[in-house]
């Protein structure tokens, strides 16, 4: 009988990566998931570093500014498709109509406002923070602010050295990555962690001076949970002022995570039966309801999904004949006895 | 040499894609590097017309190695040569023949290493209901992989048959946020754009 495969321990390069796929025991869009979280976590080096722009000829100007248009709209209607968020929607429109009108009033020779659009972004793990960082990162590529607009990712463990001067370093091998682009860390207030003597302050301080020194250079976005950043930056009254844009990212309404099932499922060619469907609901609002932090909300609604689907699996898999519908529907059984692990 | 790989599922019209590009842009004979798995590539020239009857075909999995097609574009005074890439077809699950899975792998390393992903996906057949053939979880894996490593375009492929209106409509919903061109290998439309993109990445 064919079981489902085991999952291999998680493979740390990229050639182990190629060499689970050549053994058979990945799928190709599991190969390219894990490429993708490679290079996430910086395991393997980054592949590619987009070579400068070449000199352009007049003639092509108009096009780069049409191009450049539709590229910001892209990115727009993809912030606009994320379920839910609406007050983050509604900040980053301001955000980006202060940002024009102070390029306007500059081409006028108008005093405007300097730049500073450093955030602190807080909420519970899911919510979108990482999302939303990568979205921003292209449109201000596109609108002239940023001039790569990628995202570096980071944490207290990539920044944190184990000796005097180490963690200045690794610091600025990170904000050296970031350049042109968004800085990222996540769980900023961990680089707190210590108090006076903790390099964290280090990395801390590392980073407010990158800040000044590549103004046009750099956003840095501290995120993490809301009270702990609330509790991080009234310890630290120095940042407060020079991260001046807050975000905060609320938990997914049981409604809105039903909407983000929905479309996992629809992009994975799976359905849920009329029964599924009512049993996914009730077990999200229940869910929902807990109000617990770690509780983290769409990564949940993707653990149930993903579990869905391995059961569906082997319920179909002793069967003799199956039926192309059969494959893509989720039964009331297969949402079995989900748990919120 | 900036390298630019072809990918996408099997029967999407990569390889009539890859020759038909070089066409357009002017050459009849190619210089075709063969790269079979564990080998030392193997270069020979071939008249386009000829690559055409030899490697486009309905039969899933007929590129078992990687064919880079050494190509050039004008750049100011001079020109940059490129290599096109094609590839063999992805597929949804885990091929069960060692020798495709080889092959596969070989793709997989090929687009980490490349300079520019150039993912084709079947517009024709895009539309048609529950088309898990036709864009599935492979592509989107591809999308957000390529997307992140920087200079990536997906080409709506066979946009000369009638379904495939439809099935534009669907891949740019499905891809949201992903640059998407409208082309067909068969009639070059769309070629324009493709080559203004390729030229601003190599
Ligand atoms: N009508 C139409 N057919 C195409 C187009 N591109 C490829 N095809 C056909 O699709 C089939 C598969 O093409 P091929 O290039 O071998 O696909 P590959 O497996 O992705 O390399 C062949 O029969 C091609 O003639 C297109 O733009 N329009
Ligand atoms: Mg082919």
């Amino acid at each position: 009988m064919h079981a489902m495969a085991m999952s291999p321990g998680p493979p740390h390069t990229a050639e182990e990566v190629l060499d689970l796929f050549e053994q058979g025991k990945l799928s190709p869009a599991e190969a390219f998931s894990l490429f993708r979280r490679l290079h996430q976590t910086g395991k393997v080096p980054a592949v590619h570093v987009p070579a400068a722009a070449a000199p352009r000829a007049k003639a092509r100007e108009e096009d780069d500014e049409a191009e450049r248009r539709r590229r910001l709209q892209e990115a727009e209607a993809e912030l606009m498709s994320l379920i839910g968020l609406d007050p983050v929607k509604r900040l980053v429109k301001e955000i980006q109509a202060y940002i024009a009108i102070q390029q306007r009033r500059s081409a006028e020779r108008l005093v405007s406002e300097p730049l500073v659009l450093h955030m602190i972004f807080k909420g519970n793990p899911g919510t979108g923070k990482t999302t939303v960082a990568r979205i921003l990162g292209r449109m201000f590529k596109e609108m002239g602010v940023l001039p790569k607009g990628h995202l570096v990712e980071c944490e207290r463990a990539d920044l944190v050295g184990e000796y005097i001067g180490h963690t200045a370093q690794r610091t600025r091998e990170h904000i050296k990555k970031a350049l042109g682009g968004i800085l990222f860390i996540d769980e900023a207030y961990s680089l707190a962690r210590g108090g006076e003597k903790d390099f964290g302050k280090e990395a801390i301080d590392t980073l407010v001076k990158a800040m000044e020194d590549h103004k046009d250079q750099l956003i840095a976005i501290l995120a993490g949970y809301q009270r702990e950043m609330e509790h991080f930056l009234s310890t630290n009254p120095g940042l407060r002022s020079r991260f001046p844009i807050h975000i905060d990212f609320p938990d997914y309404s049981a409604d809105e995570l039903l909407q983000i099932a929905h479309l996992m499922l629809r992009k994975r060619e799976y359905r849920l039966s009329a029964a599924a469907r009512a049993k996914l609901a009730a077990l999200l609002r229940t869910e929902a309801g807990k109000a617990d932090p770690n509780f983290g909300n769409a990564r949940l609604v993707r653990n149930i999904i993903e579990r869905a689907i391995r059961r569906q699996a082997v319920r179909l898999v002793r069967k003799a004949r199956i039926s192309r519908d059969e494959l893509m529907l989720i039964e009331e059984v297969d949402l079995g006895e989900v748990s919120a692990g | 040499m900036k390298r630019c790989i072809v990918l996408g599922k099997a029967n999407v019209g990569k390889s009539l894609f890859v020759l038909s590009f070089a066409e357009y842009l002017g050459v009849q004979k190619v210089s075709v590097t063969i790269e079979e798995p564990g080998r030392h590539g193997q270069s020979r020239t071939v008249s386009v017309r000829d690559a055409m009857a030899q490697w486009v075909s309905d039969t899933p999995h007929q590129t078992r190695a990687l064919h880079a097609v050494q190509l050039e574009l004008p750049v100011g005074k001079g020109v940059k040569r490129f290599e096109l890439v094609d590839t063999s077809g992805l597929s949804e699950g885990i091929p069960r023949e060692t020798a495709i899975r080889r092959a596969m792998a070989q793709t997989l390393a090929a687009v980490r290493e490349a300079d520019l992903v150039l993912h084709i996906v079947d517009a024709s057949a895009a539309a048609q209901e529950g088309a898990v053939e036709a864009i599935g979880e492979v592509d989107f894996q591809v999308a957000h992989f390529a997307q992140m490593k920087g200079g990536y375009l997906i080409l709506a492929n066979k946009m000369d048959l009638p379904t495939a209106k439809e099935g534009l409509e669907r891949i740019r919903q499905e891809f949201a946020g992903h640059p998407v061109i409208p082309v067909s290998a068969r009639t070059k439309d769309g070629f324009r754009e493709v080559k203004r993109y390729v030229w601003r990445w190599i």
